[in-house]
C-alpha cells in the first residue's frame, strides 16, 4: 500500500500561536512545536505501516516547508523538502492508494479554528470550487481526487476534522484539540495526541476500501476573493482570469491541476502588492 | 491633434546611472526629475509648434509619478503612479493621433546601451514576439498600433533611437546620447538635448501623414527568457504558459493585447521569485 501524507504545523496538539510555528523568524517556542510535530508525523508513518502500508512519502507542507527533524523520522520513508512547489502541499501527490493530512487547520474565516487561514491569510480572504468554501484541505483533497488518490486520514482540531468529514464522511479524524477561537485551545497532550494518531492511521489504512477520491466536477470554477483591491487589481490580469468584483477574481478551466496553479499564482502575485 | 507621450527616464540626457533614476536616491535622482520633465515639456513644445494640441502624458518611469507638474503647461493631462493596465502605455485607446516616446533606452542585452533593460531587469533576460527581440519600445508601440495609434517620435541613447527607426522607420529619432557600455555615455547637454527635442518633435508631427500604427502579424507567439530558473517556475504557474527551457517560458494568443498583458503579468509574477523563500 502506498501512502502519501501532506503534514501542517498549526493542526498539531498544544498549538495555538503564530509563534510556535513560524520558522522564518524563529522563537525559541518554534524548536519545541517543532518536535511535537515532527512526532506526529512519525506517529502516522508507524500506524499506517502496522496496517500494511508498505511505500509511504511525507511532503513537508509547512510554511518554508523544511520543519521535519529528519533524523527523528524512520528509515524507508521518503521526504519532499522545501518551499515553491508548484502544487504545494500536495506535490508528487499522484500515484497513491490513499493520503494523510496530518496537523491540517481551519480554512480561513472559520470560527473556533486555531491559526485558520487558507494558504496566504494576507492574500485570500475567501477561495471557492464551484461555488463550495474551500479550506487547504478540501483544496489539496480536490488535486489529489483528480489523480484519484482518496484522502484516509486527517488529524488536527476539531472544526478541521468536522469541516473535513462534512466534505469526506469516509475520512478518518483524530482530533487533538478543541480551539477557542483563534489563539488558544484545549488540547489534549502530545503524547497523547501521538496515540491517537497512530491508532487513527493504522484505522484508516484498514478501512481504506471505503474511501473515494473527492470528485469536483469539470469544468472547475474557481472563485477567489482577495483581502484588498490592489491584489484583485494585479491577479486579474492573469490570462483566463475575470474580475467579478473590486476584490473577486473568477477562473474557469476543465483541468484541476490548472485550476491549482493558478490558486497558488493568485496568491504569489497577490503577496506583490 | 491628440497626442499620446509615454515618459521614461533612463533615455534622458546626462544619464548614465541607477543611482540618477531610482526615486530612493535623494541626490541624484531629483535632479534627474528635472531634465525628464523639461525633455518631455520641449517635446510637448515642439509638437505644439506643428499644432498638436491635446496632450496625455503618461508618466512611465519605475514609480511612475517623477515628473514635475509644476514644470509641464498647464493644460495637459498626466497619468501618474503605478500599476496601470497596460503600464507604461495606459490609456492608448483614448483616441490617439499619434505617440511619443521619450526618455526611452535600449532592450535588455544591447551592447552600448545605457541603463538598457526591458521592463524588469532583475527578471528578464531577453523578450520576443513572433521571432523579433523586443524593447519596450517595440512591445509598446503594437500596443498603440492596436487602436491605429502611430508612433511619431522617439528619443533616448542612440542604441534605442537606432532600433526603432530601423524597424518603425517612419519614426523621428532624436539621439541625445550615445552609449558608452551600460553606465556611460557621451551626452548633448541637457540644453542641447531640449532644442534637438524641441526640432524633433515639432518634425514628427509635421511628418505625421507618412507614419504607421505598428503591429506584430497574428497569431501572436510570446518567448521570454528569465534571468534565473525561479523566475521560470513562477511563470510557468499561469495558464497557458508554457515551459520551453530551464530558463524559456512562451505563450500563444490570437491577439497582441492579451499577449502584452500577460507578458506584464508573467514579468510581474517573476519578480515574486527574487523573495525569500
Amino acid at each position: 500500500m502506498r501512502l502519501y501524507i501532506s503534514s501542517d504545523m498549526e493542526g498539531v496538539a498544544g498549538v495555538c500561536a503564530w509563534e510556535q510555528v513560524d520558522a522564518r523568524t524563529p522563537h525559541p517556542e518554534y524548536e519545541r512545536y517543532r518536535a511535537f510535530y515532527t512526532y506526529e508525523v512519525v506517529a502516522a508513518i508507524e500506524g499506517a505501516r502496522s496496517a500494511g502500508a508498505t511505500e509511504i512519502l511525507v511532503n513537508d507542507s509547512h510554511g518554508p516547508m523544511r520543519n521535519l527533524l529528519l533524523e527523528e523520522l524512520p528509515t524507508g520513508v521518503r521526504v519532499i523538502f522545501g518551499a515553491r512547489k508548484p502544487f504545494s502541499m500536495v506535490q508528487n501527490g499522484g500515484g497513491f492508494d490513499g493520503a494523510f493530512f496530518i496537523g491540517y487547520h481551519g480554512a480561513i474565516g472559520d470560527a473556533d479554528a486555531v491559526l485558520a487561514h487558507t494558504y496566504t491569510p494576507s492574500v485570500v480572504y475567501e477561495v471557492r470550487l464551484n461555488g463550495v468554501v474551500c479550506s487547504e484541505a478540501t483544496l489539496n483533497a480536490a488535486l489529489l481526487g483528480y489523480w484519484n488518490v482518496p484522502v484516509l486520514l486527517v488529524s488536527g482540531d476539531r472544526t478541521t476534522v468536522d469541516g473535513v468529514r462534512t466534505m469526506m464522511p469516509w475520512v478518518r479524524g483524530v482530533t487533538v484539540k478543541e480551539s477557542i477561537g483563534m489563539f488558544a485551545a484545549d488540547s489534549i497532550s502530545p503524547v497523547a495526541a501521538r496515540r491517537a494518531i497512530y491508532e487513527g492511521a493504522a484505522a484508516a489504512v484498514s478501512d481504506r476500501a471505503a474511501a473515494r477520491a473527492y470528485d469536483v466536477a469539470s469544468p472547475v470554477v474557481l472563485d477567489v476573493q482577495l483581502a484588498k483591491v490592489e491584489q484583485a487589481d494585479l491577479v486579474a490580469t492573469i490570462p483566463g482570469f475575470e474580475r467579478t468584483g473590486a476584490r473577486s477574481v473568477r477562473f474557469i478551466d476543465p483541468e484541476m491541476p490548472v485550476v491549482f496553479k493558478a490558486f497558488v499564482a493568485t496568491f504569489r502575485l497577490g503577496g506583490l502588492a | 491633434m491628440k497626442l499620446y507621450v509615454s515618459a521614461d527616464m533612463e533615455g534622458t540626457a546626462g544619464i548614465c546611472a541607477w543611482a540618477q533614476v531610482d526615486p530612493s536616491n535623494r541626490h541624484e535622482y531629483p535632479r534627474s526629475q528635472i531634465a525628464m520633465t523639461q525633455e518631455v515639456r520641449a517635446a510637448i513644445d515642439g509638437a505644439r509648434d506643428a499644432g498638436s494640441a491635446e496632450v496625455l502624458i503618461n508618466d512611465a518611469h519605475w514609480s511612475m509619478r517623477n515628473l514635475l507638474w509644476e514644470e509641464l503647461p498647464d493644460d495637459v493631462r498626466v497619468v501618474s503612479g503605478s500599476r496601470k493596465p497596460f503600464s507604461m502605455v495606459y490609456g492608448a485607446d483614448q483616441g490617439f493621433d499619434g505617440a511619443f516616446f521619450t526618455g526611452y533606452h535600449a532592450k535588455i542585452g544591447d551592447a552600448g546601451g545605457t541603463l538598457a533593460h526591458t521592463y524588469s531587469d532583475d527578471v528578464l533576460y531577453n523578450v520576443s514576439v513572433n521571432g523579433l527581440a523586443c524593447s519596450e519600445a517595440l512591445l509598446n508601440a503594437a500596443v498603440l498600433g492596436i487602436y491605429g495609434v502611430p508612433v511619431l517620435l522617439v528619443t533616448g541613447d542612440r542604441c534605442i533611437v537606432r532600433e526603432t527607426t530601423r524597424h518603425l522607420p517612419w519614426v523621428v529619432g532624436v539621439s541625445v546620447k550615445d552609449g558608452i557600455g551600460t553606465n556611460a555615455a557621451e551626452s548633448m547637454t541637457p540644453e542641447d538635448a531640449r532644442a534637438a527635442i524641441r526640432a524633433g518633435a515639432r518634425e514628427a508631427v509635421a511628418r505625421r501623414d507618412a507614419a504607421q500604427p505598428f503591429s506584430f502579424t497574428p497569431p501572436i507567439v510570446l518567448e521570454m527568457e528569465t534571468v534565473r530558473t525561479e523566475h521560470a517556475d513562477f511563470i510557468e504557474l499561469l495558464p497557458r504558459f508554457e515551459r520551453v527551457g530551464g530558463r524559456a517560458v512562451r505563450f500563444a494568443a490570437d491577439d497582441y493585447l492579451t499577449a502584452f498583458r500577460a507578458f506584464l503579468v508573467a514579468t510581474r509574477i517573476a519578480s515574486a521569485a527574487n523573495l525569500p523563500a
